[in-house]
């Protein structure tokens, strides 16, 4: 299968033999490679010892080299693009919180790829064509470059109707209630959003005891990570069972995905809480000490992508979070990798979209109590 | 014929930035930052005879922002603290060769950049600002 065949149809790409998988792979990781050892000072000048006709197997794709996400925060990553400033259509971005962006560029051909594959993607793992979407997050309209936003906008093709419930930094659960009864019994009500928000409007259902009980084909679609800025974890088992508790909505209808904006990889679960990795992309977990030693399936480490799809930049990267690949069959029929996120890496800022939005929405939250408080105590 | 989305001004910046970094011991600093989207510019200067002598950048966030640092180095430099005063966000619309819809907030960003110079300049203020790369 060659790359665009991936990025058309990537339900079948991921269902494909695997010795067909690693055939595909090599192809298109080959040549995504050479594109940028030919065509970036930069980053041929960063593989040293390595060139594209040392790749010719599986076992070679850890030696293409790769290149650290923090890059794209620097003032100087000018460098890593292949593409000249020109040809860019797209900048999207996330911030941690150390404040400072990483940003993104894209190519219109790394655009329209993303924009497809992801798509489709979402066709493959959801299913969806018709329904409602609460979003619970902020619109593309008040954050345009953000990436998770972005991710989660492309849903709306699928979607009758859908509301962006996180305006000016603020989320009124009320609002979001309403709007689900509204839906009621006209459209299938689906519930897309980071996990915190959405456990912030599962805490407030529970503390007002308010029955709801959301559709059968009804889902529950997050990215975003489940660590707040606060260092709080949100316990996986425990948000499906209140989800299923309070929403009605069956475990294995609640999906988490996992990407990076840097990145085109949206790693997507499937009915059996895997990720899987996005048939364009390779991972590659690498020893935390020595990045440059690739570890088994299985085992813990650094994880990097290699991402076959963008021509704007080199999409080797080598990312600040740690967890595992599997590479062992997956009972939903599909083939290729899965990844687990477990943390990120040591030193590294807690950094995406979600996060962000979470301390936004605390901040203003924490404001408006203490205007009431003010107000209370006036005269 | 579609619009360019970068003018020819900004790609030149944005890829051949200049004064790119920070001044040793400068007269004045000044830190303007947008804590929803991220841009960052911090502009360092030596300033004599009530005009700007040296002027120097770091930016972080999308390439509009980092151009329009690098484009505000020249342009500021020789120029008086009443003149960055007054500097509207049109001048920096006009100085970066045109900035798409999306990229206008840049231009806010730059101008809001060059008016707390001049008033730290003023006030004896050196903004130590927040911004690293990790």
């Amino acid at each position: 299968m060659n790359i665009a065949a991936m990025v058309g149809m990537p339900g079948e790409a991921l269902r494909v033999p695997r010795s067909q998988w690693r055939q595909s792979l090599i192809g298109a990781v080959g040549e995504a490679f050479r594109h940028h050892y030919d065509n970036n000072d930069f980053y041929r000048a960063q593989c040293e010892g390595v060139s594209p006709a040392d790749i010719t197997g599986y076992e070679d794709l850890h030696k293409i080299p790769l290149l650290p996400v923090g890059m794209f925060k620097q003032a100087g990553a000018h460098v890593l693009l292949t593409a000249g400033l020109a040809e860019i259509e797209t900048e999207i971005r996330s911030t941690g919180t150390g404040g400072v962006p990483s940003v993104a560029r894209r190519d219109p051909l790394t655009t329209t790829r993303a924009s497809v594959g992801i798509l489709g993607g979402y066709r493959d793992f959801f299913g969806i064509s018709k329904g409602a979407g609460m979003f619970l997050c902020p619109s593309t309209a008040e954050v345009p470059e953000m990436g998770m936003v972005k991710v989660f906008n492309l849903m709306t093709a699928m979607l009758d109707d859908h509301r962006y419930l996180v305006r000016g930094y603020s989320f009124d659960a009320q609002e979001a209630l309403d709007y689900l009864r509204g839906w009621e019994g006209r459209m299938t009500r689906h519930i897309i959003g980071p996990p915190f928000i959405v456990a912030r409007f599962m805490r407030f259902l529970e503390l007002e005891s308010i029955p709801l009980t959301l559709d059968p084909e009804s889902m529950i679609i997050m990215l975003g990570g489940w660590k707040q800025y606060t260092g709080r974890s949100i316990s996986r088992d425990e948000f499906n069972a209140k989800a299923q508790r309070l929403l009605g909505v069956d475990p294995s209808r609640i999906r988490d995905m996992y990407g990076m904006i840097e990145s085109n990889m949206l790693a997507i679960e499937c009915e059996h809480h895997r990720k899987h990795v996005p048939p364009w992309c390779y991972v590659s977990i690498r020893d935390i000490t020595d990045p440059a030693v690739e570890l088994a399936p299985g085992k813990t480490g650094g994880i990097a992508i290699l991402d076959a799809l963008n021509t704007a930049y080199p999409g080797f990267l080598l990312s600040d979070d740690v967890g595992e690949v599997d590479e062992s069959d997956c009972p939903c029929g599909r083939t290729g990798q899965t990844v687990r996120f477990r943390r990120r890496r040591q030193g590294a800022e807690l950094g995406c979209c979600a996060v962000s939005i979470e301390k936004y929405l605390d901040e203003n939250q924490l404001v408006a109590e203490c205007e009431l408080v003010d107000a209370a105590g006036r005269p | 014929m579609t619009m360019p989305r970068f003018s020819a001004e900004v790609i030149d910046h944005f890829t051949n930035p200049r004064s790119c970094g920070r001044l040793d011991a400068p007269d004045v600093a000044a830190f303007v930052g947008n804590p929803v989207c991220g841009d960052q510019i911090l502009l360092t200067a030596r300033v004599c005879d009530g005009a700007v002598a040296e002027v120097a950048f770091e930016a972080f966030g999308c390439s509009a922002s980092l151009a329009v640092a690098s484009i505000l180095t020249e342009r500021l430099s020789g120029m008086s603290l009443a003149g960055l005063a007054a500097l509207d966000e049109d001048r920096i619309v006009d100085w970066s060769g045109g900035l798409a819809p999306d990229q206008r907030h840049v231009a806010t960003l730059g101008a809001d950049v060059a008016h707390r110079l001049a008033r730290n300049y003023r006030d004896g203020v050196i903004d130590d600002s927040p911004v690293s790369a990790g």
